[in-house]
């Protein structure tokens, strides 16, 4: 159990290492506070939220024979409706067919689709007829409703599906009130539903709220620039060396640095989990998501190790290690989506998911996953092809680290 | 190779052009203390590091009890390198138990040996101290404590009472002494100090410029260059010192007059009842003295004689 010792010793120094600590730990946390500040609900301005809008609606013939569509009378509603106090638009909508929209969608041209279904006049007359039933003091029998269904559609891990999403669902509420109008008596729910697809609604969802998730990998992918520095302050300060004269196989030194960098990766999650929290995230699921959370910051986390193992391989000192792993771990963390979306970048398709030219690197399943969990409250089912994806490109990565470290640090030196 | 525990077959390094150990052939015999005696650049830590396996020689074998180093137990050999290879953030306990463990010494064991290693080289009291927070004399010994940790059959010693002060030293040259003396081990000790080369060595091998130039019991290096003593003599300005040196050479019972780090080195047969005549002259020739001392013949002696130079530094 030679990999335990390692372990033991890779915490101690970690824990004792005050600057090491501060970097790892804190300097991920004061740039959470920043981008909270910069894109928490503070200082927001309005912004139209583009949406592409699919009217299948049929239209009905109203009892004195003209004929209404609501869906474009809806859409209408949408288009004209503004910020309050402001002269800023809530919507830039374009009314497409499914097709284009989703490939709007895909493009980011918008934030979302709204599919508004064939028979929604026939469920808004439906519910004007029974609002005025109401009002007469009729009762509504209803097995007798016609109910439709609004569908949201959109990326999960966009952020700004999120913020339109909230939007929209308010809209859709004021949409039915406004048709109630003061009388009530009726469950505007039983002849309008709105069903969204890949995220519970918000209420107020910020930019913040998909950048917190980035943050943490970003905090994970700075780690590769810890472990780095680590790997070549053993190799410049002979540590290395005199571990090499002993017993110690390659798997012991690797594997036994891997346990404890992994916890840190595990605590980073929880401790920027609570930071932005404090600061506005909109945690969404419970202690599970937590718990997947933290599963998903730990392959994130051996990731970097693997990519610190690789930087330390060539790096000559610790200071051209911090260097080198940050000259790296910055432009990934972009690369990944880690502080903003990305334009879409499709190169194909896999088992039904998008395959995107940033998807092979671990990261990027790890921050999607961590968005889904942690923003958008998705369970395990809702992260499985990311979390398959990430231990995959993971150990691919690994093996390329062991591989190169033991050749270039672990082997007796030939020069 | 009955009696020996290390061999080294034309042992030969290179670094690119640059040639730091040539065709090294030695043997060193199971428990003595080889003293691996040169200048600062001489090979002998490259040697050292071919010789556990560290470093990969350009051609040539060693052998460690009859085996190829690469085959070699690792148990076998204890290194104390030449600079202080300690984990700064752990404490003494810490770093010995790190490597005990390292070399799958049994907790039980290990326990007991990490406590007589800290008694014997005198850190009983620093044993829950982080090792940045230890002086260098006591990083020192604990380097040298890591290297026996798993109790080796060899324990290589690359320069390691550098930078000690003579108190620390005293306790380290004791120790070396016990663990050949009681503990039956093999010491190979590398230092450009010859007061410790002479002292400590059953045998020095002298290196310089990746050549092994002699190798014997300090005795038989020092009986080899002659009963002489040794005059040393500082001048004041260089001019004189060519027309000093042509003096001294045709002086009777004269063996060899060099220059050592700015001194004229003269060894002589009876050198003390030379003294007046060379005071005598001197003035005569109007050239001032500085500094004059006679002394016996050393190891250093030795050294300048077989390679015309003093130690680099």
């Amino acid at each position: 159990m030679k990999f335990m010792s390692i372990a033991s010793k890779d915490l101690k120094e970690l824990l004792r290492d005050r600057r090491a600590l501060f970097f790892i730990l804190l300097l991920p946390i004061f740039f959470m506070l920043i981008f909270s500040f910069a894109f928490g609900t503070m200082g927001q301005d309005n912004q139209p939220n583009n949406i592409a809008v699919v009217n299948q609606d049929n239209g009905v013939t109203l009892p004195n024979g003209t004929t209404v569509n609501y869906g474009n009378n809806f859409t209408d509603t949408m288009k004209s409706l503004k910020y309050q106090d402001s002269d800023v638009n809530l919507f830039n909508i374009t009314q497409t067919t499914d097709e284009n929209a989703s490939n709007l969608v895909k493009q980011r041209n918008v934030d979302l689709e709204l599919i508004i279904p064939p028979n929604f006049s026939q469920s808004v007359l439906e519910m004007e007829q029974s609002v005025q039933g109401s009002g007469n003091g009729a009762s509504l029998n209803g097995s007798n409703t016609v109910s439709s269904k609004l569908i949201i559609r959109g990326d999960k891990g966009y952020s700004g599906f999120g913020t339109s999403l909230s939007i929209l669902t308010g809209v859709v509420g004021s949409y039915q009130n406004s048709i109630i109008g003061a009388l009530g008596g009726v469950d505007p729910e039983k002849f309008i539903q709105t069903s969204v697809e890949g995220i519970p609604g918000t209420q107020s969802f910020t930019a913040f709220d998909y950048i917190a998730p980035g943050m943490m990998v970003f905090a994970i992918l700075l780690l590769s620039t810890s472990v780095a520095a680590m790997l070549t302050k053993e190799v410049e300060s002979g540590t290395l060396r005199r571990l090499k004269l002993s017993e110690m196989t390659s798997f012991d030194y690797l594997f036994g640095g891997l346990l404890p960098w992994s916890l840190v990766a595990g605590a980073q999650i929880i401790i920027l989990l609570v930071v932005a929290i404090m600061f506005g995230f909109h945690w969404q699921g419970g202690i599970t998501s937590i718990i997947l959370a933290v599963i998903i910051g730990i392959i994130g986390g051996v990731a970097s190790i693997s990519l610190g193992m690789i930087i330390a391989s060539f790096a000559k000192n610790p200071p051209q290690a911090s260097q080198l792993g940050t000259l790296i771990a910055v432009p990934v963390s972009f690369l990944v989506g880690a502080f903003f979306q990305l334009p879409q970048v499709v190169i194909g398709t896999f088992m039904g998911q998008e395959i995107q030219i940033y998807s092979i690197l671990p990261w990027y399943q790890v921050a999607t996953a961590l968005r889904t969990v942690l923003t958008n409250g998705g369970g395990w089912n809702s992260v499985v092809y990311n979390i398959a994806a990430a231990i995959g490109l993971t150990a691919i990565l690994f093996v390329i680290g062991v591989y190169l470290f033991s050749k270039t640090r672990l082997k007796s030196e030939k020069t | 190779m009955e009696g020996y525990v290390m061999e080294a077959q034309d042992l030969t390094k290179k670094f690119g052009d640059f040639l730091a150990v040539d065709k090294l052939n030695l043997k060193i015999k199971k428990g003595e203390v080889f003293g691996f005696l040169g200048p600062n650049g001489a090979g002998k830590t490259t040697s050292i590091n071919m010789m556990v396996g560290l470093l990969s020689p350009t051609s040539g074998n060693v052998l460690i009890n009859s085996e190829e180093v690469e085959r070699m137990d690792k148990k076998t050999i204890g290194i104390c390198p030449q600079e202080l290879v300690l984990w700064e953030n752990l404490t003494c306990s810490e770093n010995l138990k790190l490597m005990g463990d390292m070399y799958t010494v049994p907790k039980d064991i290990l326990t007991e040996r990490i406590e007589t290693l800290l008694k014997d080289l005198y850190l009983t009291e620093k044993a829950d101290t982080r090792v940045s927070n230890l002086s260098g004399g006591m990083k020192r010994r604990l380097n040298l404590a890591m290297a026996v940790i798993h109790e080796p059959e060899i324990v290589l010693l690359d320069e390691p009472s550098e930078g000690l002060d003579p108190q620390s030293r005293r306790v380290l040259w004791n120790y070396i002494r016990s663990l050949r003396d009681d503990d039956k081990k093999t010491v190979i000790l590398t230092t450009h100090l010859m007061d410790e080369a002479d002292r400590l060595s059953d045998r020095v091998a002298i290196i310089d410029h990746g050549k092994l130039l002699k190798l014997d019991t300090p005795e038989n290096l020092k009986r080899e260059i002659g009963e002489g003593d040794i005059i040393e003599m500082t001048l004041p300005n260089n001019e004189t010192k060519e027309y000093v040196m042509k003096y001294l050479e045709k002086l009777e019972d004269t063996i060899s007059v060099v220059e050592v780090d700015g001194k004229i080195n003269l060894r002589a047969f009876n050198a003390v009842s030379k003294l007046p005549k060379i005071v005598g002259e001197l003035e005569k020739s109007n050239i001032q003295i500085d500094d004059l001392s006679v002394r016996q013949n050393t190891l250093e002696d030795v050294f300048i004689e077989i390679t015309g130079t003093g130690l680099r530094e």
